[in-house]
């Protein structure tokens, strides 16, 4: 039995004119790991801040822990968002954060923090403002375990991190996650690594979410078909295109939908040369969507 | 299956109210890093004590009358140096703090009360050291040697009280400026700050221009003269109210860098 | 981890390649599902569901609070459900491929016959 942690309908934010968060719908169920996925200026993160109550939505409605979350203490002391671009105090150093946090995350775990500092090697008495990128990102990862929150956001957390911190971050967060389940968002543009963390994925492009499916759903749910471009044409007649290339004669497209055991051996048949599609390539496909439709246009031209 | 937790949520949860805890946790947040509010203030402070120290040393030794140099002291704005640096620190909280702050989960309400705490803690104990270093140059006699800062401007005239209650006021009035106009930005930004700086200039022509056009400049005068110190204390307190009520509704919309 | 195939299949599978090869040994316990995570840095719902799959299919079974355990016979079950499928997963490609390059049925097994002496 699960219950819901945010749910939110027609949730919009918009800048002027400019729509960043545009009419979604979707809910967030409690003790998944959920990758929310897109790339820069997507919307990840204005939907992150409207998620934590730091920003107001100019339409829709958002429950997060059964009510709105902004301005409202009880819902935000579940919360933990440590942005990307997070501003610090003045004259900050890594050491003030990890004094004060414990102030804020009731479940804070003082021991769990120092073995991270320990792991990622970060110097505590160093301004923040001096801080390298990876150093930065550690103390956000940091700060976003430690705390335990029981809705915890991971905003771009391995930025500027070398692949042994990255590969700390996912042991960490799977041990801790095991034994202490939670609800935990990682958003970033990045997939192929994190890939596997992940239960659920919510892609969002241009404000709009594309995509909001289980994890293992959506693996292997594309596939790219290669071949001589009349036989490839024919064999993807009447399915959804989601990708095209081409090079004389040859053809590369791709599809959303899986191809049975008969179909895999009709295409051997016809010469055919099938390739799996990881999480990060049907991304770039679906968020590639004007650029493949200009193709797509192209050809049939 | 999926429990609606709506309900439970709500009842769980019950409506907001004030929790003293949640407050005091930004109050140690913004003291976290003492040298913001307690240690720079005095460095600034000692800095100004030594160059009056200074120049007293180097006019005594020039042989000028020490009577009338106590005199030229009295004219001294050296006493009043940290004042600029609070402004910053008003605008700092905000700027960076409260972005902060909303990241570990705080309202914005209780940031706003938990920054005014600490307001109101620094500007009690910069107005209790202060009053009491004014009376401590007097019994000094200049700290042996001639030398004023303390007891310059409108200090040591009126006893220990005023000398409290006026820097009471001025550092909780410096503090809540910095802080309120801030607030302005951190809800509208720039075109915020530029309606906010606009129209503050246009108030002040306008009121320049119906005070002129209404020939009352003599009566504004004469109040401003009959404006006893502690009337004109109460002014600066009712100032640094409204600076802070104005600070506390920008607040409750405004949204982190 | 292969990224185009559900994890969930590709764990199952490789604790039946396990079994099959005597890795694990029938009425052995496996790993929990935690430490599968850890090990193929996957979510353990995905490692609970590959597991999950293997107790449906009754080649593992759990006690409670102990952990999981392969069935008696699981081996046997892994060895004919494989054979089964040997046909489409395996022959039908290799002819396939044989018949593009002119290789008669003969001929390749022939070819079998003689890569199995070499090795």
């Amino acid at each position: 039995m699960t219950s819901t942690v945010v749910r939110a309908s027609g949730l919009t934010k918009r800048y002027g004119s400019f729509a960043a968060v545009d009419r979604v719908d979707f809910a967030l169920e409690e003790h998944r790991i959920y990758g929310l996925l897109g790339r820069n200026g997507a919307g990840k993160t204005t939907l992150m801040q409207l998620l934590t109550g730091q920003l107001f939505p100019n339409e829709g409605e958002l429950e997060v822990f059964g009510r709105t979350p902004a301005e409202h203490a009880d819902v935000l002391r579940r919360l933990c968002f440590i942005a990307e671009s997070q501003r610090y105090p003045e004259d900050f150093t890594p050491k003030h954060v990890f004094t004060s946090a414990p102030w804020f995350f009731e479940n804070w775990d003082a021991e769990f923090a120092e073995r991270l500092i320990a792991d990622f090697r970060l110097p505590l008495k160093r301004p923040i403002k001096k801080l390298s990128r990876g150093q930065l990102s550690a103390v956000g990862v940091i700060v976003g375990l430690a705390s335990r929150a029981p809705l915890t956001f991971f905003d771009e957390p391995y930025l500027g991190l070398d692949a042994v911190a990255r590969h700390i971050f996912y042991d960490r967060l799977l041990e801790d996650y095991a034994e202490r389940p939670r609800t935990i968002v990682l958003s970033t543009h990045l997939i192929d690594e994190v890939a596997n963390l992940l239960e659920h994925v919510i892609l969002i492009d241009q404000g709009r979410i594309l995509l909001d499916r289980d994890a293992e759903e959506v693996r292997g749910q594309a596939t790219t078909i290669a071949g001589a471009r009349s036989v490839v044409e024919e064999f993807v007649q009447g399915r959804p295109i989601i990708g095209r290339e081409g090079l004389g004669g040859l053809a590369s497209v791709t599809i959303d939908g899986r191809l049975d055991r008969e179909e895999r051996v009709r295409a051997a048949e016809l010469g055919l040369e099938l390739a799996p599609v990881s999480l990060q390539q049907l991304i770039v496909h679906l968020t590639g969507a004007d650029l493949a439709g200009a193709t797509e246009k192209e050809v049939a031209a | 299956m999926t429990v609606v937790a709506t309900a439970t949520a709500e009842r769980e949860l019950g409506p907001p109210r004030l929790r003293v805890g949640e407050v005091w946790r930004i109050v140690r947040l913004l003291a976290v890093n003492p040298t913001i509010f307690f240690g720079v203030p005095w460095m600034i402070l000692g800095g100004a004590w030594a160059v009056t120290m200074v120049i007293a040393l180097i006019m005594s030794g020039a042989g000028a009358p020490m009577d009338e140099a106590r005199e030229g002291f009295r004219y001294s704005w050296a006493v009043l140096s940290p004042q600029w640096y609070l402004v910053v620190v008003g605008v700092q909280a905000v700027a960076y703090t409260f972005s902060f702050a909303l990241g570990f989960g705080s309202t914005r309400r209780d940031f706003w009360l938990g920054m005014s705490v600490i307001f109101v803690l620094v500007s009690a104990e910069m107005a209790v050291a202060i009053a009491t270093l004014v009376q401590l140059e007097q019994l000094t006699n200049g700290w042996w040697i001639g030398a004023g800062m303390f007891d310059a401007l409108w200090y040591g005239q009126l006893g220990w009280g005023f000398d409290f209650f006026s820097t009471f006021v001025l550092q909780l009035l410096v503090l809540f400026i910095g802080a309120s106009a801030t607030t302005i930005y951190m809800r509208w930004r720039v075109r915020g700050m530029m309606v906010l700086l606009f129209s503050t200039v246009a108030l002040v022509l306008i009121l320049i221009a119906t005070l002129t056009f209404t020939e009352s400049w003599p009566a504004v005068w004469t109040w401003l003269v009959g404006l006893t110190p502690i009337g004109l204390t109460l002014l600066g307190l009712a100032a640094a109210a409204v600076a802070a009520v104005a600070g506390f509704l920008v607040i409750r919309r405004a949204t982190p860098r | 981890m292969d990224e185009s195939r559900p994890i969930f299949l590709q764990i199952a599978e490789q604790i039946e390649n396990d079994i099959i090869d005597g890795v694990i040994a029938e009425g052995a316990q496996i790993p929990s599902t935690n430490e599968f995570a850890a090990f193929y840095r996957i979510n353990p719902a995905t490692a609970l569901k590959g597991v999950t799959r293997l107790v449906d299919d009754g080649i593992v079974v759990k006690r409670r609070g102990i952990g999981m355990f392969v069935t008696e016979g699981a081996r046997d079950r892994l060895v004919e459900r494989r054979r089964a499928d040997f046909s489409a997963e395996y022959l039908r490609p290799l002819i396939i491929e044989a018949e593009k390059l002119g290789i008669t049925i003969d001929d390749l097994a022939a070819l079998i016959r003689a890569e199995r002496i070499a090795s």
